[in-house]
């Protein structure tokens, strides 16, 4: 027993990745982006004039209501989309369902085809206003991503290796838990990172439907000419946008098991 | 079967600002497919061989995908006003990324032993780019710009709301007038007009690249 | 005789669809502690034969019975855990470490950690690898030679009386196939394990093989028996022709120099008296000669040219670039004659004292007694 805990040399140096790759420009560039829109929001918020119309939209207490409501909104909706998708991804890659699969994919594919701005809408018009037809129509819309990668994560785990833990007597519970799925994560991530990103943009549009979020602010501006709100408004939704697809980078990059 | 009627009722009333909001829309995607597809395909022949420079300009446009399209569309208004113009600018920066995507790996899937044998017949880097690299990878290539122009024509639907028209309209009109009658008629409209622009634009791009595909040359 | 390992009675695979039937009414028996192959052309069924075993693949009718139970209908994943299986694609969960591959049958079976810990050191170092070095590194570290290690030492993880083997070693290059193909012989010959192995060349088969069974189409058995009987008496023409035209240089590797007479040839003994050398060596007609030491150890080659030279004779003989030993096989000896200056192979004991030489006459004469009935032939076992 001892001798199985002697300390190891490990050789960190063939761990460390030796390139730059799009993941690592994601995480430089993203950020950038987003530092330079909120530098422009600052400088545009300190020193432009506000007349008393644009002062009202950008009020602060409304802008941090309607942050807290596009946060809430695109977190709520991700989480929605994950507990379906993901359980539905695997259902349907498990033997005997391929056509169940392949009938899913195509639906919601052209599903994808439909406008998110029709979209919230007639989810509106079918489950009425309010924050729960937001979280339900955005899900429906980010579903695919999720769905899809998690087909393609557990397909494209190498057969060899599926082969070999059944060979050894693991329960299809035990394959799909401890060797599909780990190896899975890095794909069905992807495209949860996806979804998040689409789940911001799109509670954007809550606002149609009563739902809030910062595309009230948006579209006072728009309503009553302020092309600052405007931008105001539209700065802080990016950001938001960009923080979420930040957050997934990383997740996608400390999620990735060790070893692949 | 009353929906079905009341709506068809409602489109074939309005044959002209259909007429118009599709020819609005079909603008769109004309002009930014063009000028994404011009302005991405240069910039992955020229990065080619320039990883860094490739990835780079691919990380560049991907995040624009991230950008919301609400913020996008109205984000530029302060500097070029409503209507066409800012809605041009955000499909547009939408645009490139599929088709550069498509681009830099179509370049890179050109086997290198068919570049190898290429140059050593004597063509120079030019010739080899026109008669080989950009015909091998033609069909990913166009694969890109059909699925840019489907993603322009989604994103489109928005444009009403910065005054930028297309068959968004529809949508606009009907939910501003809800629940009043032809309101949910017109809500399908927009929808519906939306898909079928889709769908056609599938059908034809993809006609389109089995015509210019080059047929594998027989030599029994 | 109940004795056997593992028996299918009467096996057959039909799969859906398909009119044929991959393995046609297959009996076979496995005894304990050897090592059988199953080869054949590709298609023949033989990998469908060896996955009916662990029940990879169900059968469509017929018993398989493991240690004398029948084990047809039993939970699949029970019978799993007691048979090692090594497959070629190896099939290391990349997202592991070494130790945690190892580790995958001891803790589905609910091993102690510490007996779990002891267990993946000890394994490593049965199959060469160092566990200091190796233990907590991940499978995208190794090649192909490595993984395969793993591979086998994994499927060893909760000490399984039988290994079935899908042609492991046959996606590894020619050099490391041959090392991992002694290496495992030479593990086989202290954990006596039963094993089944599946591969395509006759080559492996015959030098891994205790029993070889070719088999045709349908998994149909053309032949089963020893090695060295199957390459001097194929049973029908579909055996000679897979066994192809090299089947007696094949048998050469089952034979080894002890097996054959030793042509004693001339010796001197330091120091020599030229002229009575010279007799020695006109007189034998061979034209050449061993000279040894005191101790009989054979120091060079002598022949005419040598004695006559003026300088001190071992100097002037011939150097003798390979000794061959009474384990070595007779295509070694043959590859050692061929590289000899004078034609012969010198084989010296353990002590590498002068025994005698190899020649092509003797090697030629054993050659053509194998043909005529070689079966008579006294067998060897396999050398540890």
């Amino acid at each position: 027993m001892s001798t199985a805990i002697a300390e190891v040399a490990t050789d960190e140096s063939t761990r460390t990745r030796r390139k730059w790759n799009a993941a690592n420009l994601d995480l430089i560039i993203t950020p950038t982006l987003a530092l330079v829109l909120l530098v422009l929001a600052v400088f545009v918020w300190q020193y432009t004039e506000f007349d008393s119309t644009t002062e009202r939209i950008l009020e602060p207490a409304s802008l941090a209501r309607q942050m807290r409501q596009q946060i809430t909104l695109s977190f709520w909706s991700t989480l929605l989309v994950v507990s379906v998708a993901v359980p539905l991804g695997i259902l349907v890659t498990r033997r005997g369902a391929p056509k169940l699969k392949d009938a899913l994919v195509t639906v919601l594919g052209l599903g994808q085809a439909v406008p998110a701005y029709g979209l919230i809408v007639l989810f509106f018009v079918w489950l009425g206003q309010g924050a729960t037809t937001a979280v339900i129509a955005l899900a429906t819309f980010a579903l695919l991503p999720v769905l899809r990668n998690t087909i393609v994560g557990l397909q494209q785990v190498d057969s060899s290796v599926i082969e070999a833990g059944k060979g050894m007597g693991m329960t299809a519970l035990q394959r799909l838990r401890k060797i599909e799925l780990p190896l899975a994560v890095p794909v069905i991530v992807a495209g949860v990172r996806t979804a998040a990103v689409i789940n911001v943009g799109m509670a954007a549009l809550a606002f149609l439907i009563g739902a809030g979020g910062l595309g009230e602010t948006i579209n006072a501006g728009l309503k009553l000419n302020r092309p600052t709100a405007i931008f105001i408004g539209a700065a802080l939704v990016a950001l938001v946008a960009l923080a979420f697809d930040t957050a997934g980078a990383l997740a996608q990059r400390y999620l990735r098991p060790r070893g692949v | 079967m009353d929906g079905l009627t009341s709506w068809w009722d409602f489109v074939s009333n309005r044959g002209d600002q259909v007429l118009t909001t599709v020819l609005e829309t079909l603008t769109y995607v004309v002009t930014v497919t063009v000028a994404a597809g011009a302005v991405a395909i240069t910039l992955g022949v020229v990065t080619r061989h320039r990883p860094f420079a490739r990835d780079l300009s691919l990380a560049i446009a991907s995040v624009f995908l991230t950008i919301p399209s609400l913020a996008l569309f109205t984000i530029f208004i302060p500097l070029v006003g409503l209507g066409f113009a800012p809605s041009f600018i955000a499909l547009f920066l939408y645009a490139i990324l599929p088709i550069l995507r498509n681009t830099t790996t179509g370049l890179a899937a050109v086997e290198p032993s068919v570049l190898e044998s290429a140059r050593g017949m004597g063509l120079t880097p030019t010739q080899v780019l026109l008669k080989v690299q950009l015909p091998l990878a033609w069909p990913v290539i166009l694969a890109g710009v059909r699925v840019s122009a489907l993603l322009t024509v989604g994103i489109s639907a928005i444009a009403t709301l910065v005054a930028g028209g297309g068959v968004g309209d529809f949508i606009k009109s009907g939910l501003a007038r809800l629940p009043l009658p032809n309101s949910l008629e017109s809500i399908w409209t927009g929808v519906i007009l939306s898909l079928a622009l889709a769908l056609t634009i599938d059908i034809v791009l993809r006609g389109l690249g089995r015509l210019t595909a080059r047929q594998p040359t027989r030599t029994v | 005789m109940t004795t056997a390992q593992i028996e299918l009675r009467h096996v057959s695979k039909t799969y859906e669809g398909v009119e044929e039937p991959a393995v046609k009414d297959l009996s076979l028996s496995v005894e304990p502690g050897e090592i059988l192959v199953l080869v054949g052309p590709s298609g023949c069924g033989k990998s469908t034969t060896l996955r009916l075993i662990n029940r990879m693949i169900e059968p469509s009718e017929g018993t398989i019975v493991y240690e004398g139970e029948d084990v047809t209908t039993v939970d699949p994943n029970k019978l799993r855990r007691r048979i090692g299986y090594v497959i070629q694609q190896v099939g290391l969960f990349p997202h592991r470490t070494i130790a945690e591959n190892i580790a995958t049958v001891p803790e589905l079976l609910k091993w102690p950690k510490a007996k779990v810990a002891e267990r993946i050191d000890e394994l490593l170092e049965l199959v060469g690898m160092d566990p200091e070095v190796y233990r907590d590194r991940y499978p995208s570290e190794l090649s192909g030679g490595q993984a395969q290690r793993v591979g086998v030492a994994r499927a060893l993880g909760a000490d399984p009386d039988v290994l079935l083997m899908d042609e492991p070693f046959g996606a590894i290059d020619p050099i490391t196939r041959d090392r991992l193909q002694n290496e495992f012989l030479r593990l086989q010959s202290t954990l006596r394990k039963t094993i089944v192995f599946v591969t395509h060349d006759i080559d492996e088969a015959v030098k891994m093989g205790d029993r070889i069974a070719i088999l045709r189409e349908g998994s149909q058995i053309a032949q089963l028996d020893k090695p060295e009987v199957i390459l001097a008496e194929p049973a029908d023409e579909f055996v000679e022709n897979f066994l192809g035209s090299g089947a007696i240089l094949k048998s050469l590797t089952l034979k080894r120099v002890r097996d054959i007479d030793l042509d004693p040839l001339v010796v001197l003994r330091d120091p020599v008296h030229r002229g009575q050398a010279l007799t020695a060596l006109a007189e034998s007609g061979s034209g050449y000669a061993v000279l040894v030491d005191r101790d009989n150890r054979p120091v060079c080659w002598i022949n005419e040219r040598s004695l006559n030279s003026s300088s001190e004779l071992a100097k002037a003989g011939r150097e003798i670039s390979v000794q061959l030993q009474p384990e070595d096989t007779l295509q070694d000896a043959l590859s050692a004659m061929l590289q000899s200056s004078s034609g012969h192979a010198v084989v010296v004991d353990g002590t590498g004292r002068y025994q005698g030489c190899c020649t092509i006459e003797s090697l030629a004469h054993f050659v053509v007694g194998m043909g005529n009935g070689g079966t008579s032939l006294e067998t060897t076992g396999r050398s540890a």
